[in-house]
């Protein structure tokens, strides 16, 4: 079991990621999102950062602070990404009640919502400590 | 040098407007009005939208998601200059733009130009109350100025690409009309209702390319008998009624070509007319040539309009003219006033309003008898010229009987 948004959870939710989702499941696409935590335990901000090259998942970064700039920012609190993470409440959800916030472009990110669901499915499945 | 005649320069469009805000210290224009939209994206937007110009770069358009890959590919701006909203975290209208402003401030608080005021068009689009509050709010600091006049200002003198577009447009309603009144003659008029006439007359004129008969007046605007004379009337949607021997016919038709807008309206008597009727539609013919001889730049819509009372006067006629020559019109969302906010009355045109080369008008009449249970109306595009008017229109005028 790992801690979430640890380097070790990170380096499995890469390797999670490459393994589990291949370039045509990815839709060949090329995106970087960042993924934005707020009100963490310690009451500061985290990150995670993912890049993605022709489908192929090519860089992810854990860290404190909002992270790098990438084509989509998801903003919100670690309690609710937790619930996310665990099933508890579902993406759609936490986007349509505004608990949930995107930064980007809409039409691009409808496109990718499905890749985005793959990647949450496949995230999901690391053991890991919330 | 492109050789495309319904070419436009939008990206040097967008740049004067910039330097206009840039004179008035604005830092970021917020669009609401379809006027502004159509003018700066060259794209039709029937859903509420928003254009952010930045003091320098291209604007970026917020539309209703469902209508935004569309809106993409049909503008200038492209995917990227194109954004959705919707009811979802950070993409709801007022989250997305407000978070885009912020970034186009760089944390500064800015002045921001807002499109305010009133209208009796319809889709004009001014911003509403709860958006001021809601920007006002979510753009906390930030200055907000009615700045409208940037935008009308530099809308009022088209540019060539503008007018050939209206000469297409123009072009199409005259092949609209030649079918209606092929297809009306010889009887076939006979059992036609009105919404029958406006639904072949649209026909005719998406057959040539015409993207929808733009007017929110009803589309194709027909009347017949007592619906051509109501009191004071300009507008007349297209009812059940059907056609009758003996009664006049009033066929307003618009068709729009790449967001330029046609607009021409033409008379006839069913069947039969009497020499009342006749003398009605021969005083009516004489005005409009009259005034089609009148407008040249200088005149106002005051002198004209003065001129023009004066001459049904004499003809005896002046009671049933509806005292108005003119309405506005523009790209898609630009059908109302004339000219600057300047006159006496906020948001109307101004009677002082000097005609200058190149802008672009419609000529509008309304003869009004409701007594008699007839009226005509003249519409058509004019552009007005270094001495004279074009009307863009070429279909013949007269009031004719048809058999």
């Amino acid at each position: 079991m790992v801690e979430y948004l640890s380097t070790q959870w990170c380096e499995k939710a890469g390797e999670a990621l490459r393994k589990g989702l291949d370039p045509e499941t990815m839709k060949f696409i090329t995106t970087s999102v960042t993924y934005t935590y707020n009100n963490c335990s310690d009451g500061g901000t985290k990150f995670f950062y993912m890049k993605c090259l022709n489908g192929i998942v090519e860089e992810a970064q854990v860290g404190s602070g909002e992270g790098p700039a990438a084509e989509f920012q998801i903003i919100g609190n670690y309690e609710l990404f937790a619930q996310l993470s665990q099933g508890i409440i579902s993406s759609h959800k936490a986007l349509m009640s505004g608990r949930l916030k995107v930064k980007g472009n809409m039409v691009k990110a409808l496109k990718l919502a499905s890749l985005a669901d793959r990647i949450n499915k496949t995230l999901s499945a690391i053991d890991t400590k919330y | 040098m492109n050789n495309d005649p319904f070419f436009i320069d939008f990206p040097q469009r967008v740049v004067r407007l910039q330097t206009l805000m840039a004179n008035s210290g604005i830092d970021v224009y917020l669009g609401t009005r379809l006027r502004t939209i159509s003018w700066l994206a060259d794209a039709f937007c029937p859903w509420r939208s928003y254009i952010v110009v930045p003091a320098s770069g291209r604007p970026t358009l917020f539309t209703f998601v469902i209508d935004a890959s569309r809106i993409a590919d049909d503008s200038w701006l492209g995917e990227d200059g194109v954004l959705g909203y919707a009811p979802l975290g950070g993409m709801d209208q007022i989250g997305a733009i407000s978070d885009h402003i912020k970034e186009l401030l760089k944390g500064k608080k800015g002045r921001i130009g807002i499109e305010d005021g009133m209208s009796s068009y319809l889709p004009e689009g001014n911003i509403t109350h709860y958006e001021y509050q809601a920007f006002s709010s979510a753009l906390g600091g930030c200055e907000f100025i009615n700045a409208h006049h940037l935008v009308d200002g530099l809308q009022l003198i088209k540019d060539i690409g503008t007018i050939n577009r209206f000469r297409e447009a123009s072009r199409i309603v005259d092949v609209g009309h030649h079918a209606i009144f092929k297809e009306l003659s010889h009887g076939g008029w006979k059992g036609l209702t009105e919404t029958e006439v406006a639904g072949l007359c649209a026909l005719a004129m998406r057959r040539e390319g015409s993207e929808w008969e733009w007017s929110f007046t009803g589309g194709n605007e027909i009347a017949s008998g007592y619906r051509t004379g109501y009191a004071g009337g300009a507008c007349t949607p297209p009812t059940r009624k059907k056609l009758f021997s003996g009664e006049p016919l009033m066929i307003d038709i618009h068709a729009m070509f790449k967001l330029a807008l046609g607009d021409h309206s033409h008379n006839y008597f069913i069947g039969s007319a009497t020499d009342r009727q006749l003398w009605h539609g021969n005083n009516f013919v004489a005005i409009v040539a009259q005034t089609l001889k009148t407008y040249r730049p200088g005149i106002t819509p005051c002198s004209l309009a003065e001129q023009m009372l004066a001459y049904a006067e004499e003809g005896g006629f002046a009671e049933y003219m509806v005292p108005g020559f003119e309405h506005g019109i523009g790209m898609l969302g630009d059908e109302w006033r004339i000219g600057a906010h300047d006159g006496p009355f906020p948001y109307w045109t101004n009677p002082d309003h000097l005609y200058a080369e190149n802008e672009v008008l419609v000529c509008a009449m309304q003869y009004a008898c409701p007594e008699e249970n007839i009226g005509f109306r003249y519409e058509n595009v004019i552009l007005i010229t270094k001495d004279g008017c074009e009307p863009l229109s070429k279909f013949s005028l007269g009031v004719e009987v048809i058999p």
